[in-house]
């Protein structure tokens, strides 16, 4: 028997698909050469809300090229919403040119297909609509306020009493922390090319969850789910705004219904801000008491956000407060306000990104109200048991996180009185922040296919997963590699097509444990049924090539699921981290730069150490761009973006990152699931903002609350009391 | 993007020739395809330029260098003697953009480029530089980003180069050819404008006209120099404000001064205030201080961009202090 230590599960392989897309072979969904394929364009709403009183189509449908120019005059019948307010999931219908509202600017009220992209693009610009606006759109978040509304019981969160909790604190911090609207922005636009056949749709979608895709497209067309097939075979990111189905994947196919050929749809940067999801603005108010000796004795967490006037979506950012440290009285609700803004969905470790800022800003603040270390009033306040739930954490190493950073840091280095390190003209600060991310592990399908060819065997797994850039190919080939006791080379992974055993895709950071304990789950059953049809015991080794010859058999298929145990539901199953980084900021300028990061993680097996470390410097660059520049601004009179493309959508450069040190600590979890794997994804990204703006803080004494943190903030900034400049 | 023509000119009377009310030459297009993708420029024609022969740096009567307009800005920035001579405008050009922008972009073109306001960008929104009669979306709306000198009723937004800012410190004039066939000198101080009732217009070129060359000053900043870009991340992104500052010391004593600032008015805003103070004056803080002072008592901000004030006073005096600094 080979041995297989170099590319089974814990082996730092290159990326098995890395060649593929290095060589331009691997085809996102824009990329299938399919026969015959037209383009459509979609037009956007220049008003945030009112009616669309006229449309003039008739200079677009002149120009050459121009196949057909759609609106709400004759578009298809498609579902609707029922309720006035539908709260979004991944599986929701995504209804478009219904009527003649117009609920948020920049919404679709129009497409043109043409022969080639730049006809279409062009008559686009043509098709002129006439609107009677609404002159009173909900635009303005603080004018808003009194609109605001609790989505459902589960919103809010009550543990003991936090009046009395504050009563009984030595010391309080009261602060609001507010984080702006984000965009999702994978590098891979949004794209769909979609035909019909038979009356059967057919996509090549960006997606991250092809299962649910079908369910949406199905239940948007009315048409059964057997009859669409999504293929997502690779996806060039997602970071949560391809979980659900966007409205240009319903035109696209609605398009093609109409024309009777494919449509390729492709949306544009621009269009990525206002028509693919995104991270609404959230405004979180904190409440922290503790007694003099760091004992937490309150802790609230009250969130305000926006959704949009027709679909609901909460990000729960005092999900992380509810169960990250020991506290008797805790309070968590969330309020959102009804705007005529684009929908929010999930983003980037929703509510543990943004949730994690307030909770870790707001415990470093009463650290230092305390004149306690930030760690030593951590590691105080651990628990072991998730009070929300009252559940046992199956494994948790927050303290451990915290601990070893330090070491790796230097964290003692640090001087506890901001503005006292310095080097010319950079103050100089470290800061610290715990980190924790669900771990969400579901049930999921896959089917091994082995086939014997001389005395090797070849196996191909077969699955609807996703590979958003992750590794879930690599990953899921190391696994069966494991199981099947094979080298890697000879295992053949295909992704992202519907018809495959169904998955629950990529998002939440649960691909990795519910990919990987599918395709086990195949293997073994594999190999349990070849030697239970031979008599063969169980527990005796035999390789899979012995197995196939005695069964007389030249290819052998099965299929296997792996689904949450018992103690899985019986535990709360997350993961822990802890950031730590060194910011200089320039004491005139209010430029700054964060010079070194150390990321601690305890996220279960680690499947592959490379790709694990890719998924780490992801999320630090992501909270990096978090802290420092990502915004999206609200025009104050119009309702739109005013940041429109890459260059004023700040994303971090390589010269804004850090030298970065990523470091995961052993952990065995087999609560978690068979396999002790946890989630990875969005650990990277959780509290690096806190870090960076408790750094901020003890280099200049300035509490940053309001992200992005950018040089005129600082510059209009005070110290804060008692500290001398 | 809308259809036009596209022409290739191989020589400067084609170019000159083939030009038109509508038409616009096309050099690195790092902006102006940009903003015919955004629907902002709609030319009938383009006619590349590309092919010209203005490619050379070479020295010109005032013992100065002269930049050929279709010279690429890396070209540019990265030529020994510019590095040597003029290392303010190296510093400036090399902190634009990205390395891949700055391989396209051309040195006149870089002279052409247009603001960044999100209402010019934006076509649905009122913009009097795009749209003129319609409005300026900025005065009432969001506002961070624009000017704080020189701004008119019609118009407060602000040039965006780095290039340009440099070329206001260390003096510089612009050849341009006529469509007659004859050429003309611009100084570099009346090249661009300020908005008054024509923000349409954001610079004095006559229609047709074309760049050819820039004309440098007599290098007098090699030794004292900084380039301070105030920007949101390392690179590729405008500055929130810039200043070029420039030195020429004889005895401890300041002889001459070069100073401009960037992203502040709807041109390069060269600091003759603080030139004036500081010619003539020991290079100390105080002095530095002093000057920023009395150049930006005249900033009248807005509501979104108080923030440039501060940021100025404290940018006018480090960029003086790094160039004092620089080779003390």
């Amino acid at each position: 028997m080979k041995t297989l230590k170099k590319s089974g599960t814990g082996a730092a392989i290159d990326r098995v698909e890395g060649h593929l897309k290095v060589m331009g072979i691997a085809k996102y969904a824009s990329e299938f050469p399919v026969q015959n394929k037209v383009y459509a364009q979609g037009i956007n709403s220049t008003i945030a809300k009112g009616e669309i009183i006229s449309v003039d189509t008739s200079e677009a449908e002149k120009l050459p090229g121009v196949l057909k120019v759609i609106t709400f005059k004759n578009a298809e019948k498609l579902k609707t919403f029922e309720k006035e307010m539908t709260p979004i999931s991944t599986t929701t219908i995504a209804p478009v040119l219904q009527s003649n509202k117009v609920h948020y600017y920049g919404e679709y009220i129009g497409l043109v297909v043409a022969e080639t992209f730049e006809q279409a693009q062009y008559a686009a610009r043509l098709v002129k609509f006439k609107y009677k606006e609404d002159p009173n759109p909900v635009i303005n978040f603080d004018k808003s306020r009194s609109e605001a509304y609790k989505p459902n019981e589960k919103s809010d969160y009550a543990l003991g009493d936090i009046k009395a909790g504050l009563s009984d604190a030595d010391e309080i911090v009261e602060v609001t922390y507010n984080t702006p609207i984000e965009h999702h922005h994978p590098m891979e636009l949004h794209a769909v090319i979609a035909s019909w056949e038979n009356g059967k749709v057919m996509a090549y979608a960006s997606q991250q969850i092809v299962e649910d895709a079908t369910i949406a497209i199905s239940d948007t067309f009315q048409i059964p789910k057997k009859d669409v097939r999504v293929i997502a075979a690779f996806v060039g990111g997602g970071f949560g705004s391809k979980l659900n189905v966007e409205r240009h994947v319903i035109l696209a196919v609605m398009a093609a219904k109409m024309i009777g050929k494919p449509v390729q749809m492709t949306v544009t940067r621009p269009q990525m801000f206002t028509n693919t999801g995104l991270r609404q603005h959230n405004e979180q108010k904190m409440r922290v008491g503790a007694k003099k000796d760091g004992t937490l004795t309150a802790l609230s967490h009250e969130t305000l956000s926006h959704t949009s006037s027709t679909l609901e979506y909460q990000e729960s950012c005092g999900m992380v407060t509810k169960m990250l440290y020991k506290v008797p009285n805790n309070l968590v609700t969330h309020r959102l306000i009804p705007m005529n803004i684009q929908a929010p969905f999930a983003m980037r470790a929703p509510g543990e990104a943004t949730g994690s800022f307030a909770l870790e800003c707001a415990m470093d603040e009463m650290a230092w109200k305390l004149k306690m270390d930030p760690i030593d009033f951590r590691i105080k306040n651990d628990t072991q048991i998730d009070l929300s739930t009252n559940k046992p954490f199956s494994s948790r190493l927050l303290v451990e996180c915290l601990r070893i950073g330090a070491e790796k840091f230097g964290w003692k280095e640090r001087k506890i009185q901001p503005r006292t390190h310095k080097n010319g003209n950079w103050l100089i600060g470290y800061g610290v922040s715990g980190a924790s991310r669900q771990s969400p592990y579901l049930k999921t399908n896959a089917k091994v296919i082995l086939e014997l060819d001389g005395d090797e065997v070849n196996a191909t797994i077969q699955m609807d997963a996703t590979d958003i850039g992750t590794g879930s190919y690599t990953i899921i080939a190391q696994t069966a590699s494991e199981y099947l006791r094979i080298p890697v080379e000879q295992i053949n992974v295909e992704l992202g097509d519907s018809n495959f055993p169904a998955t629950p895709g990529s998002g939440g950071s649960w691909g990795a444990a519910s990919f990987c304990n599918g395709a086990r789950a195949a293997c073994e059953k594999a190999i349990k049924t070849l030697k239970a049809n031979q008599n063969i015991k169980q527990d005796e080794e035999v390789s899979v090539a012995d197995l196939l010859k005695k069964n007389k058999l030249k290819r052998f298929e099965a299929e296997g699921s792996a689904e949450p145990s018992e103690a899985f539901r019986n535990h709360s199953v997350f993961s822990f981290g802890a950031n730590f980084c060194e910011v200089w900021v320039d004491k005139d300028t209010g430029m700054y730069r964060i010079k070194r990061m150390v990321n601690v993680g305890a996220a279960g097996k680690i499947l592959n150490p490379k790709t694990a470390y890719s998924q780490i410097i992801g999320g630090l660059t992501m909270g990096v761009g978090m802290a420092m520049a990502e915004q999206t601004r609200v025009e104050p009179n119009f309702g739109n973006f005013i940041t429109r493309s890459f260059a004023d959508y700040h994303v971090p450069v390589n010269l804004d990152m850090a030298n970065i040190d990523v470091v995961f600590l052993p952990e065995e979890d087999k609560i978690a699931n068979k396999m002790g794997i946890k989630g990875i994804g969005e650990l990277g990204i959780t509290s690096v903002a806190a870090s960076i703006a408790n750094a901020i803080f003890n280099a200049t004494g300035k509490r940053m609350r309001d992200l992005p943190i950018t040089p005129e903030k600082l510059i209009e900034a005070k110290v804060e009391p008692g500290i001398t400049v | 993007m809308r259809p036009f023509t596209y022409t290739n000119a191989n020589n400067k009377e084609q170019a000159l020739k083939g030009a038109n009310q509508n038409s616009h030459y096309l050099g690195g297009g790092t902006n102006l395809i940009d903003l015919m993708k955004e629907d902002v420029e709609r030319p009938d024609q383009l006619i590349n330029i590309n092919n010209l022969d203005y490619k050379k740096i070479t020295v010109n009567k005032n013992g100065g260098l002269t930049l050929g307009a279709m010279l690429s800005n890396s070209e540019t920035a990265n030529h020994l003697d510019i590095r040597k001579n003029y290392p303010l405008l190296s510093m400036a050009m090399l902190s634009a953009a990205t390395a891949q922008i700055r391989n396209m972009a051309t040195n006149g073109g870089n002279l052409l480029q247009r603001t960044r306001c999100p209402y010019f960008f934006e076509i649905s929104m009122p913009c009097n530089k795009r749209e003129p009669g319609s409005g300026c979306g900025a005065k009432n709306g969001m506002n961070a980003l624009h000017a704080i000198f020189g701004y008119s009723e019609s118009c407060i937004a602000v040039n965006p180069s780095d290039m340009c800012v440099a070329l206001a410190a260390i003096g510089a004039s612009v050849e341009v050819e006529k469509t007659d066939g004859s050429s003309r000198i611009i100084e570099f101080s009346d090249f661009h404008r300020l908005p008054g009732d024509h923000p349409e217009n954001d610079t004095n070129l006559m229609q047709g006209e074309l760049i050819t060359a820039i004309h440098l000053s007599k290098p007098i900043f090699s030794d004292h120099y900084y380039y301070l870009k105030i920007r949101e991340r390392s690179s590729y992104a405008f500055a929130l404000l810039s200043v070029a500052a420039g030195l020429q010391l004889n005895g401890g004593i300041i002889t001459e001064v070069g100073l401009a600032m960037g992203s502040v008015a709807h041109k390069p805003w060269k600091l003759n205030k603080a030139e004036a103070y500081l010619s003539g004056k020991k290079p100390s803080q105080a002095n530095f201080e002093e000057a920023a002072e009395l150049e930006m008592i005249d900033a009248k901000p807005f509501k979104d961009n108080k923030y440039k004030v501060e940021m100025g006073k404290k940018a006018i005096v480090r960029a003086l202090t790094q160039a004092y600094e620089r080779k003390a």
